[in-house]
Parts: structure tokens; C-alpha cells; sequence
């Protein structure tokens, strides 16, 4: 600023030497209202120049302040997916649905208990012999590798190591019919309606 | 003073013994010698067994097993019950439906203006139409039969019992005698049990068979000693270490029918010695 008032009073002054044959005071620029008073100018008396820190912060501030009202807004917490399984649909509570239930006679019911009962022995003989079998197989297993410790201490080791080649382990387990050789199966075509939720 | 210089003189003798004859029934490891030095006892009691590897192929089944009479019986039940507490399906309501249309046809003062609008003009395909529709399509659909026309005797073929699980038999001479064995077969130095029982199964004679062995531990064990004439110092016996595989694939060629069979557990005992056969059927599970 002090360098603009220098530069502009060297022309001025300059410029007066040059015409100083004319004694009237010449404005050479509107922005100087007055000759002698050259020191403060229009650019220098303007308001909007005072800018400077304040109001920088405070549109920083501004910012911040948004910011943190969307992170609240946002903060809910997202809608949980809701699983297909545990919703009765509206169908089952259609009361022209319901069966007539049968009456059972007295030699219906009794069949019916003792069959149950008769089931249950069965299922725990069953598994007695499963776990039993179990039991045998580890047993059969133990005193193998307690052999093997006693033969050497370098094939026991090797045995006791784990395998890492047999997972992942796949068999097809049995079906009611064998499979047949070299059939090929049709192929279908099917409209997949299951529902997708994104959260 | 007797034993303890016989004490003393074992292990030496075992160590010049175990240097000198390369014997490869027996195990020369460098942690073997330190270890027999030691515990002298049980050095001499285990070192003079040859060791095999013996592979228990199972055929896993392939089709399911026939239900047992109070299986059958309770699966009736289970089924009659379900059916009596659920509620009416959609294609059930459909039924339902038309048979009272057809009932409501039937009556002479039938008014077809009466009846709903979707119903009234078209041909109606009733449900019993579409059952009868699946009825058809179903039986055209031939599925193999349960159990395949083999003969029962050829034991050769895998394809003999689908709903039960067979074991590998074959048959070897073991001395003097035709036994019919688990596939087994001499360890040699350097390899692990199991790579001996995987060499057993890929060293059978015309036999293509992929299996999946089931761990590096083996199953069971058995232990037999020679007769007295071939007994010597340092081989007294032999111990077999089962490892137990699984057959993997459907087809195979059947083999041949006097060395190779497939045999359920029960059939067992028609084939293996009793020793044996009490030691090999604590590991075989047929459930």
C-alpha cells in the first residue's frame, strides 16, 4: 500500500513538474477525491477487504457443525434382516384350513403308547450297540499305537502326526436306489424368487 | 553273576548284531540304539518282530438299509400322526373345492349362474386331473433296482451288497498255508506305516483301486510269532499295524474271484483264522 502511495505521489509530483505551466490542480485519477490528501484512497477506505482469520474459522466451524448433525442422523442402527424361517406365514392362521381331527378309539391310543414306548427301547438298545462299537474301535486303536511306541519311536511319531490331506473329506452318502450308469439327468428350469436384504 | 554279565553283554551284542547284519525286518534307527542301550528289557522283547502294513479297504454302502418291522411300523405311525395335526394345503383345498362343484353339478336344480365367475365358462383342469398328470410322468422314470442281479456267489464283484458295508479279503500264502488275509505287506526302512499299507493296496494284482486312507494312525494291530522251526533270535514274530481306507469311485473291474473278496463282517468268520478275526473285528464297524 505504502509502495502504490509512493509510486502514485512520484506521478503525481512528476506529472506536476511536467505541466507546471498550468497552476490548476489536475486530478489524474478519480480515485484521488482530493489532491493534498493523497494518503488515503478508495481501494484503502473499502470495507471488504477486511477479511483476514475470522471468518475463515468461522466457516470451518460451520462445516464441523454439519458434519457432526449428519453423524448423529446417521448413528442409527441399521434395520436387522429379518429371518424367513421364524415368521409364520399369514396362510396358517386361515381357519378353513384346520383338519376335522379324527376321534381315535380306546385300542388305537393304547397301540399308539405302547408302539412309542417299544420304539424308545429299541432306539437306546440301538445306540448302546453304537457307542459300544465306538468304544471297541478306540480301544483297538490305542493299544495299536502303544504297540507301535514299543516297536519305534520314529513310526510313532509319524503316526500320531496330524494329516492335513484328508479335509476336506467328501463321500456320497447312500440313496434309496443305486445310481444309474451313465444317465444323464434333465435339465430344469426354475424361477428363483428367494429374497435378498441388504443392510 | 550270571545275569547281571549277561545284562551287560545283551546290548553290546544287540549293537554289533544291529551294525554288522543288515536285517531289514528290524528297526536301525540311530535313536533305536541309544533307546536299546537303556532300557534293555523291553529292547529285546520288541526289536526281534517284523513289522507289515495291512490296508482294511471298506466298500462304504451305497444304498440304503430295509427298514426293520418296528421301524416300519413307527414310520406309519409318525406319518399318520404328522398328517392328522397339519393343517390343509393348498392343493388339499383345491380338492376339496371341486369336489363340492361337482357335487353342486350333480343336484338337478343347478344354476351355473350361481357359481363364481372364474368358474363359469372355462374347462377347469380339477387337481385330480393333475395328479393323475404326476402319476404318469413319475412311472416313466425307471430307477435301478435295489439290489443288482449279481450272483451271490461271485464275492469277486463290489457291486454285491449295496446296503452294507464289504471289506477286502485276500487270499496269500503265508508259510505253508493259503490264508485269506487282509492286504498286507513287509515295511521297509525309511517309510512311514502308512505308506506301506497305501504300497499293500497299489502292489495287488489287477486290482485298479483308488481308496482314501482315514489318518496316519493306524486302526488295530496284530501280532503272531512264528512257528518254532523258522523262530530265530532276532525274529520271533511278525506285528501287522491295520490302517483303515475307504473306497472311492463307483465302478471298478471285479476281480479275480479265487484271490480277491468283498465280505460283509458277519461273513467274516467264514474266511479269517479266529485269532485274527478277534483282533480285526474291533476296528471293522457295520452299523
Amino acid at each position: 500500500m505504502a509502495g502504490i502511495v509512493c509510486r502514485t505521489v512520484n506521478r503525481i509530483i512528476s506529472s506536476q513538474a511536467s505541466c507546471s505551466t498550468s497552476m490548476v490542480a489536475v486530478r489524474h485519477s478519480h480515485w484521488f477525491t482530493s489532491v493534498l490528501s493523497l494518503k488515503t484512497s478508495m481501494p484503502l477506505r473499502a470495507e471488504p477487504k477486511k477479511k483476514k482469520k475470522v471468518d475463515p474459522r468461522r466457516e470451518i466451524m460451520m462445516k464441523e457443525r454439519l458434519k457432526k448433525k449428519l453423524k448423529r442422523l446417521e448413528k442409527v442402527p441399521p434395520e436387522l434382516i429379518p429371518i424367513e424361517d421364524f415368521i409364520t406365514p399369514a396362510k396358517c392362521f386361515d381357519e378353513t384350513r384346520i383338519r376335522d381331527a379324527p376321534k381315535l378309539s380306546f385300542e388305537e391310543s393304547e397301540r399308539r403308547a405302547l408302539l412309542l414306548k417299544e420304539w424308545s427301547r429299541y432306539k437306546y438298545a440301538q445306540h448302546q450297540t453304537e457307542m459300544d462299537a465306538i468304544k471297541e474301535a478306540l480301544e483297538a486303536q490305542r493299544q495299536a499305537l502303544d504297540e507301535l511306541k514299543l516297536e519305534s519311536e520314529e513310526l510313532y511319531k509319524a503316526a500320531v502326526s496330524p494329516d492335513t490331506d484328508i479335509f476336506p473329506f467328501q463321500h456320497e452318502g447312500p440313496s434309496y436306489t443305486p445310481p444309474i450308469t451313465n444317465y444323464e439327468a434333465p435339465e430344469g428350469k426354475y424361477n428363483n424368487i428367494t429374497r435378498v436384504y441388504t443392510q | 553273576m550270571a545275569a547281571p554279565f549277561t545284562r551287560v553283554c545283551r546290548p553290546l551284542w544287540r549293537i554289533i548284531t544291529t551294525t554288522t547284519l543288515n536285517k531289514g525286518a528290524r528297526n536301525i534307527s540311530s535313536s533305536r540304539q541309544q533307546w536299546s542301550a537303556q532300557n534293555v528289557k523291553t529292547a529285546v522283547a520288541a526289536s526281534p518282530w517284523a513289522l507289515h502294513g495291512a490296508v482294511c479297504l471298506q466298500r462304504l454302502p451305497v444304498v440304503s438299509q430295509d427298514r426293520s418291522p418296528i421301524e416300519e411300523e413307527f414310520m406309519e405311525l409318525m406319518h399318520q400322526m404328522e398328517l392328522e395335526r397339519s393343517l390343509l394345503s393348498d392343493h388339499e383345498l383345491r380338492l376339496l373345492e371341486d369336489a363340492a362343484r361337482m357335487s353342486r353339478k350333480q343336484e338337478e336344480d343347478y344354476d351355473s349362474d350361481e357359481e363364481d365367475e372364474d368358474y363359469r365358462d372355462k374347462e377347469i383342469v380339477t387337481a385330480q386331473d393333475l395328479e393323475d398328470t404326476w402319476e404318469q410322468k413319475l412311472k416313466q422314470f425307471q430307477p435301478a433296482p435295489r439290489s443288482q442281479g449279481v450272483d451271490k456267489k461271485d464275492m469277486g464283484s463290489s457291486e454285491l451288497c449295496l446296503a452294507d458295508s464289504l471289506i477286502l479279503l485276500v487270499k496269500k500264502d503265508v508259510g505253508s498255508q493259503k490264508l485269506w488275509l487282509l492286504p498286507q505287506i513287509q515295511w521297509q526302512m525309511g517309510e512311514t506305516l502308512r505308506q506301506t499299507a497305501e504300497r499293500a493296496l497299489a502292489s495287488l494284482p489287477g486290482a485298479d483301486l483308488k481308496a482314501t486312507f482315514l489318518g496316519n494312525a493306524p486302526c488295530g494291530f496284530y501280532k503272531y510269532k512264528y512257528p518254532k522251526d523258522i523262530q530265530k533270535e532276532d525274529s520271533v514274530g511278525a506285528k501287522v499295524f491295520f490302517f483303515k481306507a475307504v473306497l472311492s469311485g463307483h465302478k471298478h473291474l471285479p476281480l479275480e474271484k479265487n484271490s480277491f473278496a468283498w465280505v460283509k463282517k458277519d461273513e467274516l468268520q467264514d474266511f479269517l483264522k479266529p485269532e485274527y478275526l478277534k483282533q480285526v473285528r474291533r476296528f471293522i464297524m457295520a452299523l
